[in-house]
């Protein structure tokens, strides 16, 4: 199994959404920012330049008035000029500084309290010094308000939120986007490696992806995993050798006694299973150590050779032959097998080796073999009782033999 | 400065340019003024000087020499002759008797208790080979 994921850390979606979020947000907010102050800047600029351009249009048309001496002229005049909205007051003071006229915006409605709100925002007054000839007669200052900055301000703050909402929708989007394009392959890529580990699917592969450093990782794991394939394979057919190699007697090429006692359990779980019965029969060689020490090693080995092959030759399909060490030998008859049968196979047996068995050094020599079986469930039901039984049987029949001949 | 009528002509006097720039502008007084008392105190910013003399009668010569007219009391007649021979000349004409401003005239005075004020005739201002400061028009009764 996978180690357990922390809940609490962030899958690739969320990072991206993450990054992209914070860059956005960066990039958004930078660009709201420049645009603001530029525009805050510029408009200010405009603004300024405005009121004095205001200032000195109020200095030509209230310089007549002033000479004919005429306030309401000069009101109306400045009235006129002043129409545009960004004018908030205009006053017109002679060289004493005594005020001749004063015209002020008729205040109301929400931008006024935004444009004295904004009173830092607010363009300097202008101002204007009205002439008759050389002389200066009046000065004009005519101040303005930050209704329009206001307007510009809220505008762009509007426009920066709504940015930043279509932002995170964007995000969002982005990172599904991304999550199909990056983490659905990486998932598909984990999801094999964990099928190969736990199931051992070697067979699995990563499907090729649109994204070219996936696709080469996805590439190297499908390599990596042909490597893995075989070395498994190879694994596997080397323990098979293995196994072979401790479950099987070199010579003869039966089955040892770790085999044999491998296999009796599963024997006797199936005969349980089935009812049924079997046999477990153990021969010995007669006199094998007098063979050795008369003819040599290689004359007894050639004797349990032959003696193998015999033994083979008896069996039915399904018994199995094994040498359990020397020149002690085992058989396991399979299920269903009556006495009469392992009587008729023994003496089948004991028929066979009547034959000469042809030595190394040419001589011939006839080999005997004592033979005792126990029937399962008959004789014990249980295996080591059995094997006792079948041990008993076989010095038995060895002693009778001594006892009767050769 | 000056106040009442020689403000008032001191300051339409400014507003206007003639055909040619004069370095003295001849201001004749014809008629009977009665407020034409000050008119010698009269001095434009400009630093032109104003020459101020007043004609003998409405068919004195010396009118054809005069850039500015201050016209003061007179009968229908010589009024509406000396203003006729005026049109078409560069020569500004003040009527100080003439509220209603019918004489033809250009500059009309209107004298009330508190204010003094002008009208202005329009037509003779057209017609006229002055230039009225068109700042000016705002400044008279009833306001064009």
């Amino acid at each position: 199994m996978t180690a357990p994921s922390d809940p609490a850390m962030p899958t690739l979606r969320t990072v991206l959404a993450r990054v992209h979020m914070r860059l956005i947000l960066f990039a958004v907010l930078m660009a709201g920012a420049t645009l603001l102050i530029t525009g805050v800047v510029v408009i200010r600029g405009y603004a300024e330049r405005n009121l004095s351009l205001i200032a000195q249009t109020v200095a030509y048309t209230v310089e007549p008035a002033l000479v004919f001496d005429d306030m309401q002229a000069a009101r109306d005049g400045i009235a006129t000029v002043a129409a545009s909205e960004s004018v908030r007051a205009v006053e017109v003071r002679d060289v004493r500084g005594r005020l001749l006229v004063d015209w002020r915006r008729p205040d109301g409605g929400m931008m006024a309290a935004i444009a004295r709100g904004g009173g830092l925002l607010a363009p300097s007054p202008a101002l204007a010094s009205i002439r008759r000839g050389q002389d200066v007669i009046a000065h004009v200052r005519v101040s303005g308000d930050a209704g329009g900055l206001g307007r510009y301000i809220l505008a762009a703050l509007l426009a920066g939120l709504t940015c930043l909402i279509l932002t995170v929708l964007a995000t969002q989007m982005l990172a599904r986007r991304l999550q199909q394009d990056v983490t659905a392959p990486l998932a598909r890529i984990a999801e094999v490696a964990h099928a190969v580990r736990a199931d051992r699917q070697f067979d699995r592969r990563v499907p090729p992806s649109d994204i070219l450093e996936i696709d080469r990782l996805g590439r190297d794991f499908n390599a990596l995993l042909d490597e893995l394939d075989d070395w498994h394979a190879g694994l596997l057919s080397e323990n098979r050798m293995l196994e072979k190699q401790a479950t099987r007697d070199a010579l003869t090429g039966l089955g040892n006694r770790v085999m044999f006692e491998q296999v009796l359990p599963g024997i006797m779980a199936r005969a349980d299973a089935d009812g049924g019965a079997f046999a477990a029969v153990y021969i010995d060689v007669n006199r094998f150590k007098q063979v050795n020490d008369r003819h040599g090693h290689d004359a007894g080995d050639a004797m349990l050779i032959v003696i193998a092959a015999r033994l083979r030759a008896v069996l039915r399909p399904g018994d199995q032959a094994f040498r359990l060490g020397g020149d002690e030998f085992a058989l396991i008859l399979a299920p269903d097998i009556k006495r009469e049968d392992v009587a008729i196979l023994t003496h089948r047996l004991l028929a066979g080796m009547e034959q000469p068995i042809m030595l190394p050094s040419g001589e011939s020599i006839v080999a005997s073999l004592s033979v005792g079986s126990a029937l399962y469930p008959d004789d014990s039901a249980d295996a080591r009782d059995l094997l006792r039984h079948a041990d008993a049987a076989m010095y038995a029949a060895k002693a009778s033999r001594t006892g009767t001949h050769d | 400065m000056a106040s009442g009528a020689a403000r008032v002509v001191s300051a339409i006097l400014e507003y206007t340019r003639w055909p040619t720039e004069h370095p003295v502008i001849r201001l004749c007084v014809a008629g009977a003024p009665r407020h034409a008392g000050r008119l010698n105190e009269v001095h434009l910013p400009n630093e032109a000087k104003i020459d101020l003399s007043t004609l003998s009668g409405p068919a004195d010569p010396a009118r054809n020499l005069c850039d500015a007219l201050y016209i003061g009391q007179l009968a229908p007649l010589p009024l509406g002759r000396l203003i006729g021979d005026m049109r078409g000349k560069p020569v500004v004409t003040i009527a100080e008797d003439d509220p209603d401003c019918r004489s033809g005239a250009m500059f009309c005075l209107i004298f009330a208790p508190q204010t003094l004020s002008f009208r202005l005739n329009i037509d003779a201002v057209s017609r006229s080979a002055v230039r009225i400061d068109p700042r000016v028009l705002r400044m008279s009764k009833g306001r064009y």
